[in-house]
C-alpha cells in the first residue's frame, strides 16, 4: 500500500509516538481508500493471534460456563439440564469452601512471607558480593524445574523419618519433627514451603533488576543527607521499586489461584482434602468422577475470583504506575 | 508480506505433517484392530492395560503374551503396565474419548456397569461360551452385566488379615482373634509391648474403606449390602454400628505413623511398613505378599514370618463370619477389539497359565476349576480355603457402586480415620451420596 | 566512615551465611535425587540420607537404555517446539499491531489478551478435551501445542508490546521515506531489532511448555505420546516401590530443563527484567 505513494510522500503511516499512527490527516480522495488498507493491515496483524486465542482459550472458557448449567457424564448426550443447581452444591461442600480457604491461605502467607524474603535476597544480590551470579544461578533454578519433579522429589524428602527428619534430628532439633505430609493440620504449610522454594526465585529476579534500576545516586544522596540506611531504604529505594513490586504481588496472587501441578503430584489434594486448592477439587470432584458439568461450575467460579481480583487490582493499583508496569504505556 | 504468507504456510503445512504422522500410528492400530473380522493373515494389534506392576506377575505375563504371539503370528500384543492408582486416573481419558484399549483391568461391578452402559465394552458372551463353565462362577458373576458377559476374571480372592508371627508371638497374643472385641484386645497387647499394630495406607483411601465395609458386613450380613446398593440405605443400622466400631479402633491410635498421607503401594507405605516390620498386622487383599515383598529393601519381604487369618465374627451382627468381602482382577474388553483379544482370554483362562500363577504363590488365587492346588503356599491356602466357604463375597465397595458413589464412601470414611466425622456423619454423607 | 564500615563487615558475613543457608536448602533436594540414583532402594530405605555405597548405575544405565525416556523426551521436545513456533509468530504480529498502530479498540483487544493471564488453564481442560475430542487432535502433539499456545499468548504480547513500542519514531518514518510497508517494517527492522526479547518469549514457551502438566495429561492418553512430566509420574507410581529407580528418572527428566537454563539464563533474566520493567 505505502509503496504507491511516491517517495519522500506527505505522511509517513505508522509513526513511534506513544499512540501510533496519527488520524488521516491528508488528502481527502485518497482517504477512505488508506483507511481501508489500513484497517486490513491491522486485522492482518492481529487475526493469528486473535484466531488461536479466541477458538483456544476464550471458547472453551465460555463452554465451561454453559457446561456448568447441566449434570453430564461427558459420555451421554447433553441432556440435564440442572440451571444454578451445580453452583449451589459447589458454595455448599465444605470441602470446595476449604479449597477456596486454602487458596487464601497460601496467597496471604506468598504476600506476608514469601516476597519479602524474596525482596530481602534481591537486596542481598544487590550487594557488590563475591558470587553473586552464581548466586542468582542457583537461585531461580527451581523455578525451572517442573513441578512435577519438584512435587515427586519433595515427597521423597517429606517421609516420615526421611531426609528432612533425618536433618533435624541430626540439628537436634528432634522436636521440630512432624508429619510434614501427613497431618491435615500442617500439610498445607508443608505445600506453601514447597511452593515457596520453588518461586521465591522467579521473585527474587524480578526484584533484583528492579533495584539494579534505580540510580545509585539516589541512595548515595539519601545517605549524605543523613538518612540511615534502613530509612534509605524505607523512603527512597521502596517507592522506586513500587512497580516491581505489585507485579510481583499480582503475579503471586494470580499464581496462588491456579495453584495445582505441585500440589496434586505431592499431595493429591489430601489427606481428607486438607491441601484442595480450587483446581485439584475440580479434578477429583469433577474430572475423576466424570461429573463434567459439576467441574466446569467450580471452574467458573475460580475462574470469576480470578478475574474479579485482576479486574481490581489493574483499576485500584497498576494504573498508579507511571513508570513501566505492565499497563502504562498506553495511558500517556 | 508475501514472504510472510509463505513462512506462515510453510509453519501450516510443516504442522499438518507432523500432526499426519503422529496421527498415523492411531489410525494404523485402530484399522487393524477393526479388520479382525478377516482371516488370520491380517495382522492383528492388541492393546492390553494391566496391572501387574511387580514382579511375578509382571514377567509372568510378558511370558503369557509373548506364547501367544508365538502361536498366532500375525498377532502382536501391546502391553501397557500401570500402577493400581494410576490405572484409574489413565484409564478415565480413554473411556471419556470413547477410544478403550482393547483388554484392561477390570474389577467388574457397577464401574463396569457404567462402561456397558456407555458402549464401551463389547459383549463376549457368545465368544466365551465354550469354556466360560471352567471358571469359578463366583468371580464369572461380577463380570457379568444383565445376562451378558463383558469380562473375564482370572483372579478372586478375599481381603484378610497379614500378620508377622514374630511381632505377634512377641506381644503374647498366641492365636489370631476370632471376634472383633478380641482384635481390640490384640492391638492393646502390640501396643503394650512397643509394636505398632497396624499399617494403614490411607492416602489411596481405599485400604481404609476395607474396615469399614467388612465391618458392616458382619453387621448387617449380605442382605444389608444388597439393600444399600439398591436404596440407598447407608445410613442404617448397620453401617452406623461399623463407624462405631472402626471409632474404637482408630481411639486407640494403632496406625503407623503418618497413615493418613501414606500409600499402598510405595516409598513408607502400608506395604513397605509391614514388609520392614514396622508394624504387625493389616488388613489387605490377596495381592498383599507380592507388593510386601517389592516394597522390602532385599525383596525377600517377610518369607514365613507371615501368616494369615479371615475377619474376625462381630458379636450380635446378623452378617455370617464366613462372608466375604473381596474380589478379584479380571480384563474387560474393549467395544473395538479384536476377536484375537478373546482368544487371548481364553489362552489366559487355560489351565497351564492359571496353574503357573497359582505356583508364583503371589496372592493372585487363579480361577479356573481345578487348578486349586497349584498353590502351595499356606496364606495362600488358608485364603482359598475361606473363598471355598463363603457363601456370599462382596465386592469392594468402590467397585461396586458406580465411581461418584464410590469415591464418596472412600472420601466419608476417611474422614473417620482423620477424627473429622462422627459414624452418624459417616453413614449419612454416604447415604446422601447414594440418594442424591 | 569508619563507624560506618565496622557494622558493614559483620553484615557482609551475616549475608554470607545467609545466601549460603538459603543455597543449601535449594540444592539439597536436587543433589539428593541425583545422588538417590546411584544407590538401590534397599540403601535408601536403611540410610535415607548417606552416599551411595556402593555406587549403583543400574538405575542409570536402564533408563538410558530404554526407549520411554527417550521418547518422552521427544514428545517433550516436539511439543515446545510446535508450541514456540506457534506463540513467536503470533504473539509479534499482534503485539506489533497494538503497539504501533492506533484504532478504536486497541486497548480493549489488549485488556481481552491479558484477562487472558487470569484463565488457568484449568479452567477450560474441560470444554478443550471435549473440543479436540471433536477436533480429532487427542494423542497428538498438536493437540497440547496450540492450547499451550493459545494460553501463553498474553504473556508474550505483554512482554513483546514495550519493545516494539519502545522502536523510535524516526526509524518508522526513515523506512516509510524507503517506501516500506508495515510488513516489510514489521519484518525488515522492528524484529531483528526486538531479537533478544523475542529469544525471552521464546525461552519462556519452552520452559512452561516443557513442564506443562494437566494439558497433556488430559489430551495425551496413549503412553507412546507422553511427554516428560507425564512419563516421571507415571514412572513415580509404577515403580512406586523403588525409590532408586523413581529417582534416577526424575533427575534425568531434570538434566533437559537444567542444560537449557544454564544455556539460556542470561536471556530469560534480562528479558524479564527489562520487558516488565521498561519505563
Amino acid at each position: 500500500m505505502t509503496a504507491e505513494r511516491p517517495p519522500g510522500g506527505t505522511r509517513p503511516l505508522p509513526t513511534a509516538d506513544p499512540g501510533g499512527v496519527s488520524p488521516a490527516s491528508g488528502a481527502g480522495s485518497g482517504r477512505a481508500g488508506a483507511r481501508w488498507s489500513r484497517r486490513a493491515t491491522i486485522i492482518a496483524f492481529l487475526t493469528p493471534a486473535l484466531v488461536l486465542y479466541v477458538l483456544l482459550a476464550l471458547v472453551p472458557i465460555l463452554q465451561g460456563a454453559f457446561y456448568s448449567g447441566f449434570d453430564w457424564n461427558g459420555l451421554e448426550p447433553l441432556e440435564q439440564f440442572v440451571g444454578l443447581q451445580n453452583y449451589r452444591e459447589a458454595l455448599a461442600d465444605p470441602v470446595f469452601l476449604a479449597a477456596l480457604r486454602h487458596v487464601g491461605v497460601i496467597l496471604v502467607l506468598s504476600l506476608v512471607l514469601q516476597l519479602p524474603f524474596a525482596l530481602g535476597l534481591a537486596v542481598l544480590l544487590n550487594e557488590r558480593m563475591r558470587g553473586r551470579a552464581v548466586l542468582r544461578l542457583f537461585f531461580f533454578l527451581p523455578f525451572v524445574l517442573s513441578d512435577v519433579i519438584t512435587a515427586i522429589v519433595w515427597r521423597l524428602i517429606l517421609q516420615p523419618a526421611g531426609l528432612v527428619d533425618h536433618t533435624l534430628g541430626a540439628a537436634g532439633l528432634d522436636g521440630f519433627v512432624r508429619l510434614w505430609l501427613a497431618d491435615p493440620g500442617i500439610v498445607l504449610y508443608t505445600v506453601f514451603f514447597v511452593v515457596s522454594w520453588k518461586y521465591f526465585g522467579f521473585h527474587m529476579i524480578l526484584l533484583l533488576a528492579g533495584l539494579q534500576g534505580i540510580p545509585f545516586e539516589l541512595e548515595e544522596a539519601a545517605a549524605l543527607d543523613g538518612a540511615s540506611r534502613v530509612q534509605t531504604f524505607r523512603y527512597v529505594t521502596l517507592p522506586l521499586l513500587g512497580p516491581t513490586i505489585r507485579i510481583c504481588v499480582f503475579l503471586s496472587i494470580i499464581g496462588s489461584l491456579q495453584l495445582f501441578d505441585l500440589v496434586w503430584v505431592m499431595t493429591g489434594g489430601g489427606p481428607v482434602g486438607a491441601s484442595h486448592t480450587t483446581v485439584t477439587y475440580m479434578l477429583e470432584r469433577g474430572f475423576e468422577r466424570s461429573r463434567f458439568g459439576y467441574g466446569s461450575a467450580v471452574a467458573v467460579i475460580a475462574f470469576l475470583i480470578s478475574f474479579a481480583f485482576a479486574l481490581t487490582y489493574q483499576r485500584l493499583v497498576l494504573r498508579r504506575d507511571v513508570a513501566g508496569a505492565l499497563t502504562a504505556m498506553g495511558e500517556r | 508480506m508475501h514472504r510472510r504468507i509463505a513462512r506462515t504456510a510453510l509453519l501450516v503445512g510443516l504442522a499438518a505433517l507432523v500432526a499426519a504422522s503422529c496421527g498415523g500410528d492411531d489410525d494404523d492400530a485402530a484399522s487393524s484392530s477393526d479388520d479382525g473380522a478377516s482371516g488370520s493373515d491380517e495382522p492383528v494389534t492388541i492393546e492390553w492395560w494391566h496391572i501387574q506392576n511387580n514382579d511375578p506377575g509382571l514377567s509372568l505375563w510378558e511370558d503369557v503374551a509373548a506364547e501367544f504371539e508365538a502361536e498366532h503370528p500375525n498377532v502382536t500384543i501391546d502391553i501397557t503396565v500401570y500402577e493400581n492408582e494410576a490405572f484409574k486416573t489413565a484409564i478415565a481419558p480413554r473411556l471419556q474419548a470413547g477410544d478403550p484399549p482393547d483388554l484392561f483391568q477390570s474389577w467388574g461391578g457397577g464401574e463396569l456397569e457404567q462402561q456397558v452402559d456407555a458402549g464401551l465394552v463389547q459383549d463376549i458372551s457368545d465368544g466365551v461360551a465354550p469354556w466360560i463353565d471352567t471358571l469359578n462362577q463366583a468371580a464369572v458373576t461380577m463380570y457379568q452385566v444383565g445376562d451378558a458377559q463383558y469380562g473375564i476374571p482370572f483372579d478372586l480372592g478375599m481381603v484378610g488379615f497379614w500378620y508377622n508371627k514374630d511381632l505377634f508371638a512377641q506381644a503374647g497374643i498366641d492365636a489370631p482373634p476370632a471376634t472383633w472385641d478380641e482384635l481390640l484386645t490384640d492391638v492393646q497387647k502390640l501396643k503394650d509391648a512397643g509394636i505398632t499394630p497396624l499399617a494403614l495406607g490411607e492416602g489411596d483411601k481405599w485400604p481404609g474403606m476395607f474396615w469399614w465395609a467388612y465391618l458392616a458386613l458382619r453387621n448387617g450380613g449380605p442382605d444389608a449390602m444388597r439393600e444399600a446398593g439398591e436404596t440407598g440405605s447407608f445410613d442404617s443400622e448397620p453401617f452406623v454400628a461399623a463407624g462405631e466400631q472402626l471409632s474404637e479402633l482408630i481411639a486407640l491410635d494403632p496406625f503407623q505413623a503418618g497413615h493418613l498421607a501414606a500409600v499402598w503401594d510405595g516409598a513408607g507405605g502400608q506395604a513397605a511398613t509391614i514388609a520392614t516390620s514396622g508394624a504387625a498386622f493389616h488388613l489387605m487383599g490377596q495381592w498383599a505378599p507380592g507388593t510386601q515383598n517389592a516394597n522390602s529393601p532385599d525383596g525377600q519381604g517377610l518369607g514365613d514370618k507371615l501368616g494369615w487369618f479371615p475377619f474376625p465374627a462381630v458379636d450380635g451382627g446378623d452378617g455370617d463370619p464366613t462372608d466375604g468381602f473381596g474380589g478379584g482382577n479380571g480384563f474387560a474388553v474393549g467395544r473395538d477389539a479384536p476377536p484375537e483379544a478373546i482368544e487371548f482370554l481364553e489362552y489366559i483362562s487355560s489351565m497351564d497359565v492359571a496353574r503357573r500363577w497359582g505356583e508364583t504363590n503371589s496372592g493372585i488365587l487363579p480361577v479356573v476349576i481345578g487348578s486349586e492346588d497349584s498353590i502351595t503356599d499356606p496364606n495362600l491356602q488358608g485364603i482359598l480355603a475361606a473363598r471355598a466357604d463363603a457363601s456370599f463375597v462382596q465386592l469392594y465397595l468402590d467397585q461396586a457402586y458406580d465411581p461418584d458413589l464410590g469415591n464418596a464412601i472412600n472420601d466419608a470414611v476417611e474422614q473417620l480415620y482423620a477424627g473429622q466425622a462422627s459414624a452418624e456423619d459417616v453413614a449419612q454423607t454416604i447415604a446422601d451420596a447414594a440418594g442424591g | 566512615m569508619a563507624a560506618a564500615l565496622r557494622p558493614r563487615r559483620l553484615t557482609r558475613s551475616a549475608h554470607y551465611v545467609v545466601a549460603l543457608a538459603v543455597l543449601l536448602v535449594v540444592l539439597v533436594p536436587v543433589i539428593y535425587a541425583v545422588l538417590g540414583g546411584f544407590r538401590t532402594t534397599g540403601q535408601i530405605s536403611a540410610n535415607p540420607v548417606g552416599l551411595p555405597r556402593p555406587w549403583v548405575f543400574d538405575n542409570y544405565r536402564e533408563i538410558l537404555g530404554s526407549d520411554t525416556f527417550w521418547r518422552q523426551l521427544r514428545n517433550s521436545v516436539v511439543v515446545a517446539a510446535l508450541t514456540m513456533a506457534v506463540i513467536v509468530p503470533c504473539a509479534s504480529l499482534a503485539a506489533f499491531a497494538l503497539a504501533r498502530f492506533e484504532f478504536a479498540g486497541r486497548e480493549a483487544v489488549y485488556a481481552l489478551f491479558t484477562i487472558g493471564l487470569l484463565f488457568p488453564l484449568t479452567v477450560a481442560v474441560l470444554p478443550l478435551f471435549i473440543s479436540l475430542r471433536t477436533a480429532d487432535l487427542l494423542n497428538n502433539p498438536l493437540g497440547v501445542a496450540l492450547p499451550q499456545a493459545a494460553f501463553g499468548l498474553p504473556t508474550s504480547i505483554i512482554v513483546l508490546r514495550p519493545f516494539f513500542r519502545a522502536i523510535p519514531a524516526e526509524l518508522e518514518e526513515a523506512a516509510a521515506l524507503d517506501g516500506c510497508g508495515p510488513f516489510r517494517f514489521f519484518y525488515k527492522v522492528a524484529l531483528p531489532l526486538s531479537r533478544p526479547v523475542l529469544a525471552t518469549v521464546s525461552v519462556l514457551a519452552i520452559v512452561s511448555s516443557w513442564n506443562a502438566f494437566l494439558l497433556p495429561l488430559v489430551v495425551l492418553s496413549q503412553p507412546d505420546q507422553w511427554t516428560l512430566p507425564l512419563g516421571v509420574t507415571n514412572f513415580s507410581t509404577q515403580y512406586s516401590s523403588d525409590t532408586a529407580r523413581v529417582l534416577a528418572f526424575t533427575s534425568l527428566s531434570m538434566i533437559p530443563a537444567l542444560v537449557f537454563y544454564v544455556i539460556a539464563e542470561r536471556q530469560i533474566v534480562r528479558g524479564l527484567a527489562s520487558g516488565a520493567l521498561k519505563g
